[in-house]
């Protein structure tokens, strides 16, 4: 249509410029209906890194998620996992509480090395929010836990050991 | 742990700013659990929390199949107020969604 439009006012360049600037309007339109949220259901489905949860290695899935898998574990990353830390009965609900002193955080990622699909959570954090973060996570067997932090650009880990008496990914 | 019947939400201001706390009614079937005849129960989670505070936007929960049964968690809010409105939106694989609201406290 906007093709057909072009060669019939081809000759006039005051038409043309008005159809760039129509163009231009239109495309600008759309994205603020997009960013508005009234396609939202649409978009948080869309949102969700499919890639990234459905990776079957530790490595995939950072390598997914946060373009790197090679990640420096720092003390500044306080992590707990379990009740009582690094031991649970039941697997198919482990505690887990992530405290930093860092400023600026951005994501907090939570993958458990030995699950079928190791991202377990992946919380995005905006300057209104603060740590501490708190859930509850399935774990299938004992297994490494990591907590990601990526804050003001820079990734920040810690790994915890948990064993598990009941498995819980079934 | 029980199925809770509905999602919930505390929020309590603090001296440190307004702890919230989500409690949402999901079953967070992983896809690989059996039933009781052997048969697989499809998988079921939730993909996707948003939190807004007051209409924006405070923060985003990812979850995988790995994010246990009713699922919990809490976290931080910087400064806040009395009577702030706290709302948690979810949607899962497939598509249900829920809603939760409550005021700071």
């Amino acid at each position: 249509m906007r093709c057909l439009n072009w060669k019939v006012l081809a000759n006039s360049i005051d038409h043309n410029r008005r159809l760039i600037l129509k163009g231009a309007v239109s495309s600008t339109t759309l994205a603020l209906v997009v960013s508005s949220g009234l396609l939202a259901p649409k978009r948080l489905l869309a949102h969700w890194p499919k890639d990234a949860f459905n990776a079957q290695t530790l490595e995939d899935a950072l390598q997914v998620l946060l373009g790197e898998t090679e990640i420096k574990s720092n003390d500044k990353v306080k992590f707990k996992v379990g009740s009582p830390p690094t031991y649970a009965v039941n697997g198919a609900s482990v505690p887990i509480e992530i405290q930093s002193s860092l400023t600026g955080i951005e994501q907090v990622s939570v993958l458990v090395e030995n699950n079928p699909f190791p991202l377990a959570m992946n919380f995005e954090l905006t300057s209104e929010t603060q740590l501490p973060l708190k859930s509850f996570i399935k774990i299938a067997e004992d297994s490494n836990v990591y907590a990601v932090i990526r804050a003001q650009g820079k990734l920040y880990s810690t790994v915890r050991f948990v064993e598990v008496d009941i498995g819980g990914c079934g | 742990m029980g199925s809770v019947s509905k999602d919930r939400i505390r929020a309590k201001l603090k001296a440190e700013g307004t702890t919230v706390k989500v409690l949402l009614a999901h079953p967070m079937h992983t896809g690989r659990a059996k039933n009781e005849a052997e048969e697989l129960i499809p998988a079921e989670f939730i993909q996707d929390i948003r939190c807004l505070r007051n209409g924006q936007e405070v923060l985003t929960v990812k979850c995988g199949t790995a994010t246990a049964k009713n699922p919990y968690f809490s976290f931080g809010l910087i400064g806040g107020e009395i009577g702030d409105s706290i709302e948690i939106t979810w949607v899962d694989n497939l598509g249900n969604k829920g809603m939760a609201e409550a005021t700071v406290k």
